[in-house]
């Protein structure tokens, strides 16, 4: 599964509570969150301003923008949080390998 | 006049096209089911060639239009040029296939057939430079891409055919020229433009969909190679008049059974255990192409056309389109919701389906297939009333599928906007 890593300078929101609270996430063709499915590369946060380093199963995925949008609509709820930027990455690529156990068996996987 | 280069192309505009593709197979159906005497009958008939046209121009024409207004984006990973392009191109390509349906319906009048390909080759000359446009953005590097440009290059082609087959009927300096190139016509549609469609627009969508590390895109390469061959081969034969023997049907067959061997290793390596009812069917669909061959090896080529018109692209086609109509819809209602996607209320992409619906769309449209090409070996009536009602009866149970897939994301925005705002009134109270 995919380790996401974490660059924080604000010890009242610890990143690790904001990669959490990105478990509301859905990504509504998977029907999975996006941590379990291992998009979520890199999470800092500098005083309030969070900048998210996220991937998606496949480039140009017509999601793309609900997704983003849904990351900075849930973020934007944490107390705390005054900013949300959302960064797509292509490298690495996500693979089926990313996703959590669980998501892969609750996706039936081989 | 709207602004042709504006970005965003509005959602209706290709939620429209794919909604008027599955009305023309609805309303092919229901213009069959009665008439479905001309299914026993000569395949040249009148009747029969405006419902091949019902089928090719209506169904899937409008279904290839509408993908096309966002499956490049997807792809090529970059904006759609032109995305209102729609605007022009969708009721152009209504009217022209109308009025073609018509001028066969009518005993080939060749009036209404010419003023309908003049519209049909327009509107697909325009899609094709918006393909291109698209592409010159950012220019892909994978098989699949060059399979979806080839195929609209091809099927621009088939329609200019059909616009010279219709002049060829009335003037004859035309005539002499080109002569009446119905096989490559024929050859061009079928394999130039909607297998090569599916090939390439399959490899990116069925590998996203099943969770597939891919196929080889060596096939994908073959196959646009084979069938260009073979397409080159078509074109000597019908206008240098020079005789090839089975050498352009060997090499149709052989691009065809890359792609049949495409689509069994990307099922192969699927990480994703149950697919979803419609990609099942996408997958079923390929299982005609064997039987299109059996057809054609036993004598029968108007069955094998039955069995890959109908049953290979028909099958394909629908499975497709309702996942992306369920994608299009839902990025049109949810994607910039001030209520958030999924964790604010949205459905799943999979609940906007009712999932009763497709066993019977899948079975009645395969059925239907199979009888088709029973009646076109036996000529038996009631093998055509049999095929053409269930025919009709997977038309209708697609058309009910993509009006509720619309129907349903269209008022759960509605009641998550609504909600959002009594809330927000709340809090202002």
């Amino acid at each position: 599964m995919t380790e996401t890593t974490f660059n924080e300078i604000n010890a009242n929101l610890p990143a690790r509570n904001v990669l959490e609270s990105l478990h509301a996430v859905i990504d509504p063709e998977l029907g999975l969150d996006i941590v379990s499915l291992g998009m979520v590369y890199v999470v800092s946060v500098v005083g309030g301003v969070v900048n998210i380093e996220m991937t998606l199963t496949t480039p140009g995925c017509p999601l793309h923008a609900s997704i983003e949008a849904d990351v900075k609509h849930v973020l934007g709820q944490v107390p705390g949080v005054d900013e949300v930027s959302v960064e797509l990455v292509w490298d690495p690529p996500w693979t089926p390998d990313s996703m959590s156990d669980t998501a892969k068996s609750t996706l039936g996987f081989w | 006049m709207p602004r042709l280069g504006a970005d965003g192309a509005p959602p209706f505009l290709p939620i429209g096209t794919l909604l008027a593709g599955a009305l023309a197979l609805l309303a092919g159906g229901a213009v069959l089911l009665p008439n479905a005497a001309v299914l026993a009958g000569p395949v040249n008939s009148p009747t029969m060639v405006a419902l091949v046209h019902v089928f090719t121009l209506g169904f899937v024409g409008l279904i290839f239009a509408g993908t096309l207004q966002q499956l490049p984006a997807v792809m090529f990973v970059t904006k759609l040029a032109w995305p209102r392009l729609g605007y022009v191109t969708t009721p152009l390509l209504v009217l022209g296939s109308a009025a073609v349906v018509t001028g066969f319906a009518r005993g080939f009048a060749p009036t209404w057939l010419q003023w309908g390909a003049i519209g049909t080759s327009l509107a697909w000359l325009l899609l094709l430079a918006q393909l291109v446009a698209t592409a010159l953005r950012r220019w892909p590097k994978d098989a699949g891409s060059h399979a979806l440009i080839l195929s609209v290059v091809f099927l621009a082609f088939t329609v200019i055919a059909g616009f010279l087959l219709a002049s060829a009927r009335t003037t004859l300096s035309v005539a002499s020229v080109v002569g009446y190139p119905v096989k490559l016509h024929l050859t061009l549609g079928l394999f130039g433009a909607f297998m090569l469609g599916i090939v390439g627009s399959g490899q990116k969508l069925l590998s996203m969909f099943a969770l597939s590390k891919g196929g080889g895109q060596w096939r994908v390469r073959a196959a646009i190679y084979l069938v260009a061959a073979a397409l080159v081969a078509e074109s000597v034969q019908a206008f240098l008049r020079v005789q090839l023997g089975p050498l352009p049907t060997l090499l149709l067959a052989a691009g065809g059974l890359m792609q049949l061997v495409e689509v069994y290793a990307i099922h192969k390596r699927r990480l994703r255990k149950k697919l979803e009812a419609p990609i099942e069917r996408y997958v079923l669909a390929h299982l005609f192409m064997p039987v299109a061959g059996l057809l054609v090896l036993f004598g029968q080529p108007a069955a094998a056309g039955a069995a890959f018109l109908v049953g290979f692209i028909g099958l394909a086609v629908s499975g497709m389109l309702v996942k992306i109509t369920s994608f299009l819809v839902w990025t049109a209602v949810f994607a910039n919701a001030k209520t958030g996607g999924v964790s604010g209320g949205a459905p799943l992409l999979r609940d906007l389906m009712r999932d009763e619906l497709e066993p019977v769309t899948t079975w009645s449209l395969t059925g239907g297939a199979l009888l088709l090409c029973a009646t076109f070996v036996t000529h038996q009536p009631a093998l055509a009333y049999a095929a053409a009602s269930l025919l009709l009866v997977g038309a209708a149970s697609q058309f009910v599928q993509v009006v509720h897939v619309v129907s349903t994301t269209v008022l759960a925005g509605r009641r998550l906007a609504r909600d959002a705002a009594a809330v927000t009134a709340q809090e202002a109270s």
